[in-house]
């Protein structure tokens, strides 16, 4: 072979670079096809037959076995084949199944960040009449909904509500605040009945962070995203709620050194927090962090998130379920979907795991009426909106969460990080064209 | 008789005949090419295609949602560079990267250069086992580790409670934008100094005694030794070394990834960070970018290195 001289590498280099680049520059994007959803064809009672791939991130579909087999029974033909992936890992994995081909039938998605999915070359419409969309918590229907087409049906859902130590609040006299100005003297009431920090607050600083910011915002009466589809994150109601997040660690009542996401519990039940904005999840968790069956009983009530200059309007999130436009069975599909989503199934779910039904009417089932530190997060569900359907959402709230790192800790005004926040979500868009 | 069958003898071996020559000549680059067969095509197949389609990525808008439709993409030219130079946070994670090498490199030479001349000279019995012990954070797992100096580097840390117990008052280390890039760096430098101490203790046992026993005969004492002897002779290590180490360093992702994620305030992200974060936010044209934009500098870095050590040795 005959030895290459470094001016023919570095031809050969850029040649090889051009060949790769000019393809793409040559295609480039066809500006007609936005997404015709095409009009599903209707889902009969008929049993569902051959093989149904299910792909779910750990945690709540860990039970899935468990709740399908009365799904398996009625329809002896069907295969639901489940794989579970780990969470951190699970989206990338999806991604790259999908663009690989060998996405599986069903997949399950978060809706406070699928907005990237929702697209009909990658996701099935819901066919029409597969459920009765106003039988779900509204937010987390919208939350699957791009151009009037929804591509998701909600599976189970949560939101944030205030979880205190009602121990430490009987001793200090107080009631949950109701509006973002009780906040801090429900806080300092909570500090002086003994607790170190009246608030854990989230310190990850990161897109969870972002949700939160976003969540006040709207509180306070702001929108993220115009009514054009354009980012609209530099508003005086934006410097509201990046304040209103400061003001806790400013005003003494939380710290930015702690507790961390995993010590926020043992922080919590031993009374160096006393209060936490948060899911509902922690309560099935907080005896154990106790050591002591029944603590959570004697020692925490819920409350609805306090109120901004205009509402108390919390996010959705959860879990959704998507059927893959590649999927082979497809009417098998939305047949096991449609199982998911009906009051009984979310209820058995609810049993097996404690994931909150979607579906509002599987509330009035006694094993979830008779949990009264829920009744706090039921009224919040009703209360709750979907982050904007805009494929760059996650990175702009990440985003977010750093700017809100800056202001918390007096590095940066919050009107300089909404101005800093609005042009990084200019400058990376919506991920449209 | 003599004289017909010699230079026959003699001619035969050392000078075949040209097709002979070609032929053998061929085989041998055929052999040649059958035992680099393999490496090259995994190189091919897995560097470099990839390099060059990230590079073709880089100049394009492509995004996660793009994955199914690869070649439907908008060619943006060098929008993606130009985008990464305006994001003052790639600007930071550049000069946070540039502050992790120029101090854990030296720190890290440093350590593992002295370590190694204590086990080649000072130290004789238990020479094996410190030898194992420095070089057991290289092969540790760096999330338990990571871990394990989270909860020492905490407010009431194992550290916080030495300095307590000395009367001082420990920092916030993880939370505060001046502390938490020391740690980091000393990390870094903990889990790769066992790396450096091995090559130095290698490029130390091959200088030859004999250079030492005459320096000694011409009154030369240690200290001078140390400088007219080992140090030029050990020049070719210490390039390989830092070459090495720079090129680890400039690329450095755990130890902030999972001892402060890039916090606080950015403090502590790196491009490498930078560069992951934009790929899990599906940002593949910019990911892409920075990918190169590292390449380049480790390249740039690399061949500095080279010319400034190797004129000297």
């Amino acid at each position: 072979m005959p030895n290459l001289s470094r001016r023919t590498a570095l031809r050969l280099t850029a040649g090889m670079a051009l060949g790769a680049a000019l393809p793409l520059a040559g295609c480039g994007r066809d500006t007609n096809d936005a997404a015709t959803a095409s009009s599903a064809k209707k889902v009969d009672a008929s049993p569902a037959t051959g093989t149904v791939n299910v792909w779910a991130a750990q945690g709540d579909a860990d039970v899935l076995g468990t709740v399908v087999k009365p799904f398996k029974a009625a329809n002896p033909d069907v295969v639901v084949k489940t794989t579970l992936i780990p969470n951190a890992e699970y989206y990338t994995k999806l991604q790259a199944a999908i663009a690989a081909g060998k996405g599986p039938d069903i997949a399950q998605f978060f809706p406070e960040s699928q907005a990237q999915f929702l697209d009909s070359s990658t996701l099935l419409p819901v066919p029409d009449g597969l459920v009765d969309k106003d039988s779900f918590f509204k937010s987390l229907w919208d939350a699957g909904v791009v151009d009037d087409v929804a591509y998701t049906v909600p599976w189970y859902a949560y939101t944030y509500a205030l979880v205190y130590r009602s121990d430490l609040a009987k001793k200090a006299g107080v009631q949950a605040p109701t509006a973002w100005d009780d906040m801090e003297p429900f806080l300092k009431a909570l500090q002086g009945a003994g607790a170190a920090r009246g608030l854990g607050a989230d310190i990850g600083w990161d897109i969870f962070n972002g949700q939160d910011v976003a969540m006040y915002a709207w509180q306070a009466g702001g929108s993220l995203v115009t009514s054009a589809g354009k980012w609209n994150l530099n508003t005086p109601q934006m410097v509201d709620a990046l304040n209103y997040n400061a003001s806790f660690f400013t005003s003494g009542t939380a710290d930015t050194s702690g507790p961390t996401f995993l010590d926020a519990q043992p922080y919590f039940v031993s009374g160096k927090t006393a209060g936490m904005i948060t899911g509902p999840w922690v309560l099935g968790q907080l005896d154990t962090a106790a050591k002591k069956t029944g603590w959570t009983s004697s020692h925490v009530a819920t409350a609805p998130l306090p109120a901004g200059a205009s509402s108390s309007v919390s996010f959705s999130a959860g879990g959704t379920w998507g059927v893959l436009a590649d999927s082979g069975n497809a009417d098998a599909a939305w047949k096991l979907v449609r199982y998911l989503a009906k009051p009984s199934t979310q209820v058995a779910q609810y049993k097996a795991y404690g994931s909150l039904p979607s579906v509002i009417s599987a509330w009035d089932d006694s094993a979830i009426k008779s949990q009264p530190l829920l009744a706090a997060f039921f009224t919040q569900l009703k209360n709750t909106r979907a982050f904007p359907q805009v494929g760059t959402w996650q990175q702009v709230a990440t985003r977010l969460g750093k700017e809100m790192e800056a202001v918390a800790k007096g590095k940066e005004t919050a009107a300089k990080a909404a101005a800093n926040i609005q042009a990084y979500a200019e400058s990376v868009g919506t991920g449209t064209k | 008789m003599t004289s017909t069958l010699l230079p026959r003898t003699r001619e035969a071996p050392a000078v075949p005949k040209a097709p002979a020559r070609k032929a053998s000549r061929a085989r041998r680059t055929a052999v040649a090419w059958l035992f680099l067969a393999p490496f090259a095509l995994v190189f091919v197949v897995f560097t470099a295609i990839p390099t060059v389609a990230a590079l073709g990525l880089s100049l394009t808008d492509i995004r996660g949602a793009d994955l199914r439709t690869p070649f439907a993409v908008d060619f943006t030219g060098i929008d993606n560079y130009l985008r990464l130079f305006q994001d003052g946070t790639f600007v930071r994670d550049i000069l946070n990267t540039a502050l992790f090498v120029a101090v854990g490199v030296p720190l890290t030479m440093v350590i593992g250069f002295a370590l190694a001349l204590a086990l080649n000279s000072g130290i004789r019995r238990l020479r094996g086992v410190l030898r194992t012990v420095f070089f057991a954070p290289v092969v540790t797992n760096v999330v338990a580790v990571a871990l394990i100096w989270q909860y020492a580097f905490h407010l009431d840390g194992t550290v916080n409670k030495l300095l307590g117990a000395v009367g001082f008052a420990g920092p916030n280390w993880l939370d505060d934008p001046h502390l938490a890039m020391p740690v980091v760096i000393l990390l870094g430098v903990w889990r790769n100094f066992g790396i450096a101490m091995v090559l130095f203790l290698a490029g130390l046992q091959a200088i030859p005694q004999d250079v030492y026993e005459a320096a000694s005969l011409d009154g030369a004492g240690r200290g001078r030794q140390l400088r007219h002897i080992t140090l030029p002779l050990l020049l070719p290590t210490t390039l390989m070394v830092s070459v090495l180490l720079t090129v680890f360093y400039l690329q450095v992702f755990d130890e902030p990834y999972l001892l402060t994620g890039g916090g606080p305030l950015g403090s502590t992200e790196s491009v490498a960070l930078y560069t992951y974060r934009q790929f899990g936010a599906g940002e593949f044209g910019m990911s892409s970018a920075a990918s190169f934009v590292m390449l380049v500098l480790v390249t740039v870095v690399s061949v500095v290195q080279f010319r400034l050590l190797r004129s000297r040795t």
